[in-house]
C-alpha cells in the first residue's frame, strides 16, 4: 500500500540506522555530469518484437522513438558485462555519431551506412544512447537498467 | 549563515548548470529516497540502482517538473516506482513505465518536519504499536518482530497495518490542530 510505504520510509529515516551509503550519494552527484544540454528524450516504444523481453539467449530488445528517429537496441549481458548492438532508422545523416553511455563509461561510435552500431564490455547498470547529428539537437534514449 | 534555498529554486539552478544546487538537492532528498527504496524490500545493491535511476529521471526532466516546489515528493515517488520495477523485473513486459508527472500525495510525509513529528507521535502510541513500529522501522523482519513482541507471526502484518492507521489518524489530527 502506497501510504504505508512512505510512512515506513519516514520512520526508518528518523530511526537512522540504515543510512544511505556514501557511494550512493557520490553516484547521484556524479550523475549531474551526464546531462546532455538541449537533448530530446526518446521514450520507450512498442516494437515488432515485444520490447524489454529477454530472448532465449539472454538478450533484451528495447526500442525508443523521438524526433523522427527509432532506436532499436539489442542488449546482451554476458560474463558480467553488457554488449549493445543497435540501429537507428532512418539513417540520421552524414557525420552522425552515437555515445553509448553508462554512468561511469561512455563509448563513442560512428554509424554504419545501415545505421547500425555496436559497443561491448560495458558495466551493468544504467544505460543510455545519445545520437549526435550535425545541425540538430542530440537525441537521447531514456535511461534503462540492464542487469544480469 | 546563508538561508537554505527552497527546492524550486534549487531545481531551477540545477537546470541552469549549477552543480552546487544539484548537490544540495542530493543531500536534502537522497536519504529519503534511500529509505523509500529500502522499505520496498530492495537489497542495498538494488536500492542503489533505484535511487540512481530516480536521479537519472530527474536529469531527463530537469526542465519540465510540473511542481518544482514538490521535487522532493517527486523524487520519492519516482524512487518507489523504480524500486517496484526492479522487484518486478522478472515479469515479462514490465520493463518500462511512464515517468510520473505528478507525485504521490502520500510522499509528503517524507518532508523533514513531518518525519520528526511522526517519530514523536510513535512514542506516544500505546503498546504493542509503539514497539512494533520502532522494530519495523529498524528493519527487523516479521519473524523477529513476532519474537520480540511475543505474538504469533501471522498477527504482525495485520497489527502493523492497524498501528500505521492509528499513527496516520494521530498525525492528521495534529495537522488539523496546527
Amino acid at each position: 500500500m502506497i501510504n504505508d510505504e512512505y510512512f515506513l520510509a519516514a520512520l526508518r529515516l528518523a530511526a537512522g540506522n540504515d543510512p544511505m551509503p556514501g557511494h550512493v550519494s557520490a553516484a547521484a552527484r556524479d550523475a549531474y555530469g551526464l546531462r546532455v544540454p538541449q537533448a530530446v528524450t526518446a521514450a520507450p516504444a512498442e516494437s515488432a518484437t515485444p520490447h524489454g523481453v529477454r530472448g532465449i539467449d539472454g538478450c533484451q530488445l528495447v526500442r525508443f522513438v523521438a524526433a523522427g528517429l527509432t532506436f532499436d537496441l539489442e542488449v546482451t549481458v554476458g560474463d558480467g558485462l553488457i554488449d549493445v548492438a543497435g540501429q537507428i532508422v532512418p539513417h540520421p545523416g552524414e557525420g552522425t555519431h552515437v555515445d553509448v553511455r553508462t554512468p561511469h563509461l561512455t563509448l563513442t561510435r560512428r554509424l554504419a551506412r545501415t545505421g547500425q552500431f555496436a559497443a561491448t564490455g560495458l558495466p551493468p547498470g544504467w544505460l543510455s544512447v545519445v545520437c549526435h547529428r550535425p545541425g540538430h539537437p542530440p537525441v537521447q534514449t531514456r535511461w534503462v537498467r540492464i542487469r544480469p | 549563515m546563508q538561508e537554505p534555498r527552497d527546492p524550486a529554486e534549487l531545481l531551477k539552478a540545477a537546470a541552469d548548470d549549477d552543480q552546487t544546487a544539484w548537490d544540495e538537492l542530493e543531500s536534502r532528498f537522497g536519504p529519503r529516497m534511500w529509505a523509500v527504496a529500502r522499505v520496498c524490500g530492495l537489497t542495498e545493491a538494488d536500492a542503489a540502482d533505484a535511487v540512481q535511476g530516480a536521479w537519472l529521471r530527474l536529469l531527463e526532466h530537469l526542465h519540465d517538473i510540473r511542481e518544482p516546489s514538490g521535487v522532493g515528493a517527486w523524487l520519492a515517488t519516482t524512487t518507489r516506482r523504480e524500486a517496484l520495477l526492479i522487484l518486478r523485473k522478472e515479469l515479462p513486459r514490465a520493463p518500462f513505465f511512464d515517468v510520473a508527472l505528478d507525485s504521490d500525495p502520500a510522499a509528503a510525509v517524507l518532508e523533514a518536519d513531518s518525519s520528526r513529528i511522526l517519530w514523536r507521535t510513535v512514542s506516544t502510541l500505546h503498546e504493542p504499536c509503539r514497539t512494533l513500529l520502532q522494530l519495523v522501522a529498524t528493519d527487523l523482519g516479521y519473524q523477529q518482530v513476532a519474537l520480540r513482541l511475543g505474538v504469533p507471526l501471522g498477527s504482525v502484518g495485520p497489527t502493523r497495518t492497524r498501528c500505521l492507521e492509528k499513527l496516520r489518524t494521530l498525525i492528521s489530527l495534529q495537522e488539523t490542530v496546527q
